[in-house]
């Protein structure tokens, strides 16, 4: 069992830094996911575990072993990559069998490691046949066996799902928390730009943007407590209002609102507010803004009802509406205070 | 066929998942692995055994005639010959005049075949690279039938008027080698070009021609800047070729028509002066390779070029 | 497209036609004609027969044939093995020295740009004396074939290795393969048609070569080529298109088989 660890590593091409000082460890046997927008430098970071780019400063470690030297094929990881990367010239059995035949493993044992591989991935009825004559799935699914039958510590995963459509992707998703389940020791690395798949899979998650590490935790901490504005827009669907922070709670247009306090934002400064637009309901409560409708869409189950307050835009999800009130109605909107987190001002991101 | 004469993209961006493609993917090399620079030595070695060693002793008894010590008197000598300059002249103005021609009939050629499409376009193609594959001199050898004194086109007229010769004599001059030339090199002129067209996009030219453009003036304003880079590259690499020619040259069996090729067959092979022949090939391979100097430029130029676009 | 009027489409193809089918297909079917004929005074041969071919199945023609395939044939297994080679060298130094692979990639180009009779005068001048005699040996020839269609092997691969994903090879790497196993699994498996494209390129490139072969052939080696120009030289033209054809015959066969393992190659 190893973990992998980053320490303040950085990778540069030209003067273009595309990750800059990543510290960031994955505890052995967990599923951290790597969360951000394309240009992140989320594939960078996987792919210096991986051994394709070299960090210009600073250490990779896989268990307590220094790679940052190693060349890809001495470093013992398992990767899956987005377009799959099967051998084509070569059978479904054989391209499993590929790792354990560059490893040199004992002849006898390679048919039970691939026989086993792809029946943990459900393609054992695919052994003999070539990838081409594989839909996208199936061939994803021969990719992860190709990885695991070499049985690595550390699996690194990137965008894996991203070429599959919507439908097999959730199944796939499905497939691969069952492996996780019954491979607890390996340690798994795994690059989405898509926060259902990290926030379903992961253990952890790293959110990533401009080349730097923004937040670091599990899904549910992240989700209900970010610790950012770029966290909690990019996690979840978010409200983000300009508030200012008083005396046990904070001013929002002149409407005090009854919000735990935040650490590190003092009395009297400026802060934002994120609530989650399906934690607001209808009606006056605890902690209410006032507003004029301005959109109102009916989701199936959900209403998505836009309000207009004080010249902010307050988004808002509510079990569908038997009766909707009118575009243009004065609506009131409450929310639980445990409900809102206080952030520190940052740049606003769209 | 593969690319000969092709200008062909040499690199494709890599696909990189999720991020920006880095220009240079370079990993850590394995502790006492074999470097890259090592990885050439083999290769490298061969080709400095088979053909810069052999080039340079032909450099060598150039400016040495007899074995020793430096002296540019065979220069002298065969620069003063009129045979050398009449050689020098022919080959340039030959092979300047095969390239004209097969860049406009290629160009005009490789447009009828990507523009205005017909069945048996891509078979046609096709047969442009078998084209390729065969030697120069069957050229020659079909031209004789067809041009030669008693071939075809002689006989058709001897036959309609009764002459008793044709009026077609003029395969051992200069303009039957550049009948050759012009048939030869043409295909050469248009595998690039229609590499080319098939990356200019039909919309284009339909906006144009619904923006009431004439073929001639889409073919101007639009076909051609695209086409450019190609047509020089492909021009020049025939202007090399051309300047190389030998095959055509020899089955023509002229005495007046010598060029560069032929004066070093004949020096070396038919008088036995290897000096003078090995004169005459530096003059050869200095203007050759010049010419080939900026073939090369021109490709990388194209690479360079796509690459930002 | 660009012609839009059908009777402006028919006038360009009827000029394609006027130019294409003189210029280009008629010397093949001159040739082909000449070849079974004895005389050629008016608009198509006279003497039909085949007494031309029956001599080229058999004495010096055949041995010229045999000559040549097997002239081609060990030039274009070296040059494919020396050219893969660079261009996997050149490939390996763009990543780390661009210039030193840009330089290297330009001295393998060089062939391209010196003349061929010029090669063959170069080999006549470096091993015409010992310790290495190979002047009036067949080796000459070979070594001379290699030298002039190793460009274009190189050119090849070159081309067909910076279309190749690099994908597969990290692939392969994560999984532990070694650069060489890598190379011999995954790289070459996968370049296999580009491979034999080359192979088959310089084959054909090969049996036509006459340039150098006119420089540095022993009397005991004498490629097809060479007896057709010595047919023609001599006068003899229409034994020399019968030997033409059987030159052009044994190309086509040659560079027909070689697409047939290129596309069983594709498809597996």
């Amino acid at each position: 069992m190893s973990g992998i660890t980053f320490e303040n590593v950085t990778v540069a091409y030209g003067r273009t830094v595309v990750l800059d000082a990543l510290d960031l460890t994955v505890r052995p046997g967990e599923v951290m996911a790597l969360l951000g927008p394309s240009g992140s430098g989320k594939t960078t970071a996987l792919r210096a575990v991986a051994g394709f780019v070299q960090p210009a400063s600073g250490r990779v470690l896989i268990g307590d072993r220094d790679v940052t030297a190693l060349p890809p094929h001495r470093r013992g990881v398992g990767m899956v990559v987005q377009q799959y990367a099967l051998f084509p010239h070569m059978r479904v059995d054989a391209n499993v069998a590929f790792g354990l035949k560059a490893r040199k493993a004992p002849r006898a044992g390679i048919a039970a490691r691939v026989a086993e591989a792809l029946e943990m991935t459900g393609m054992t009825a695919y052994a003999r046949r070539y990838p081409r004559e594989l839909s996208g799935g199936q061939q994803q699914r021969v990719a992860i066996a190709r990885a695991l039958a070499v049985r690595p510590d550390v699996l690194l995963l990137d965008e894996p799902l991203s070429a599959l459509d919507a439908r097999l992707r959730s199944g796939m998703l499905a497939e691969l928390a069952r492996l996780h389940r019954e491979l607890p020791d390996v340690s798994m690395l795994y690059v989405t730009h898509d926060q259902v798949e990290a926030l379903t899979l992961a253990d952890r998650v790293a959110v990533m943007d401009s080349a730097r590490l923004q937040d670091c935790g599990t899904p549910h901490d992240l989700y209900r407590r970010p610790r950012s504005e770029f966290t909690a827009s990019f996690v979840g669907d978010a409200n983000l209002l300009p508030v200012t922070v008083t005396e046990g709670g904070a001013d929002f247009a002149g409407t005090r609102l009854d919000v735990p306090p935040a650490g590190d934002v003092a009395p009297g400064a400026s802060a934002t507010l994120c609530v989650r637009p399906h934690l607001l309901a209808l009606g006056a409560g605890p902690n209410t803004l006032r507003g004029t409708l301005t959109e109102l869409q009916w989701r199936g189950a959900t209403h998505r009802l836009c309000v207009d307050v004080a010249g902010h835009r307050v988004k808002a999800d509510v079990r569908e509406l038997r009766e909707a009130p009118p575009l243009g109605a004065e609506v009131a909107l409450h929310f639980a205070g445990e409900d809102a987190v206080l952030l520190p001002t940052g740049v606003a991101r769209g | 066929m593969a690319e000969r004469g092709g200008s062909e993209p040499r690199t494709r961006p890599f696909p990189f998942p999720g991020g920006q493609a880095p220009r240079t993917p370079r990993g850590p090399r394995a502790r006492g692995a074999v470097p890259a620079w090592a990885l050439a030595l083999p290769p490298l070695a061969v080709l400095g055994l088979v053909f810069l060693y052999p080039l340079a002793l032909v450099l060598r008894q150039s400016v040495s005639p007899d074995g020793g010590g430096f002296s540019l008197s065979a220069y002298g000598d065969v620069l003063a010959q009129a045979a050398f300059r009449d050689a020098l002249v022919n080959t340039v103005l030959i092979a300047v005049g095969a390239t004209l021609g097969a860049v406009v009939l290629g160009f005009a050629l490789a447009l009828v075949i990507a523009f205005v499409p017909f069945p048996g376009g891509k078979a046609l193609s096709r047969f442009v690279d078998v084209f390729l594959s065969f030697p120069s001199f069957l050229i020659t050898l079909a031209l004789l039938f067809v041009y030669g004194t008693a071939g075809m086109a002689n006989g058709l007229w001897t036959g309609a008027t009764g002459a008793a010769h044709g009026p077609f004599d003029f395969l051992h001059t200069p303009w039957g080698v550049l009948l050759a030339e012009v048939t030869y090199f043409t295909p050469f002129v248009m595998r690039p070009l229609l590499a080319a067209f098939s990356q200019v996009e039909t919309a284009q030219l339909e906006a144009a021609a619904s923006l009431g453009a004439t073929a001639p003036r889409i073919v101007r304003r639009v076909i051609l800047p695209e086409a450019l880079p190609s047509l020089a590259a492909g021009g020049s690499l025939v202007l090399v070729m051309c300047l190389n020619e030998f095959g055509i040259v020899l089955f023509t069996g002229a005495k007046g028509v010598t060029t560069l090729p032929t004066l070093v067959y004949g020096k070396a092979i038919l008088d036995g002066d290897y000096t003078g022949a090995c004169v005459v090939a530096v003059v050869n391979i200095a203007l050759s390779v010049a010419l080939y100097g900026l073939y090369r430029s021109i490709t990388s130029l194209n690479g360079v070029r796509r690459a930002r676009a | 497209m660009l012609v839009h009027s059908r009777p402006a489409r028919w006038a360009v193809w009827a000029a394609f036609a006027a130019v294409f089918l003189p210029v280009f297909a008629l010397p093949f079917l001159v040739i082909v004609a000449a070849s079974f004929a004895t005389g050629w005074s008016g608009a198509l041969p006279s003497g039909a027969t085949l007494a031309h071919y029956r001599d080229a199945a058999r004495g010096d023609a055949l041995d010229a044939l045999v000559t040549s395939l097997l002239t081609a044939l060990a030039a274009s297994a070296s040059a494919l093995a020396v050219g893969t080679w660079s261009a996997l060298a050149v490939q390996a130094l763009r990543t780390r020295a661009r210039r030193l692979g840009r330089a290297v990639d330009t001295l393998f180009m060089l062939p391209v740009a010196v003349p061929s009779v010029v090669v063959g005068l170069s080999l006549l001048v470096a091993f015409s004396r010992p310790p290495l005699l190979l002047n009036g040996t067949p080796t000459i020839v070979v070594l001379a074939h290699a030298v002039l269609v190793t460009a274009f092997a190189h050119q090849s691969v070159t081309a067909a290795l910076s279309r190749l994903d690099p994908v597969y090879e990290q692939a392969a790497a994560s999984l532990g393969a070694s650069p060489a196993h890598v190379l011999r699994r995954v790289k070459l498996p996968l370049l296999l048609p580009s491979l034999s494209a080359a192979a088959g390129l310089c084959f054909a490139l090969s049996m036509g070569e006459l340039s150098a072969t006119m420089m540095l052939y022993p009397p005991d080696w004498l490629p097809l080529p060479v007896t057709v120009f010595a047919a023609t030289d001599r006068g003899s033209l229409f034994s020399g298109a019968a030997l033409a054809v059987v030159l052009m015959g044994a190309t086509l066969i040659v560079l027909t088989a070689v697409s047939r393992i290129r596309t069983r190659a594709s498809y597996r």
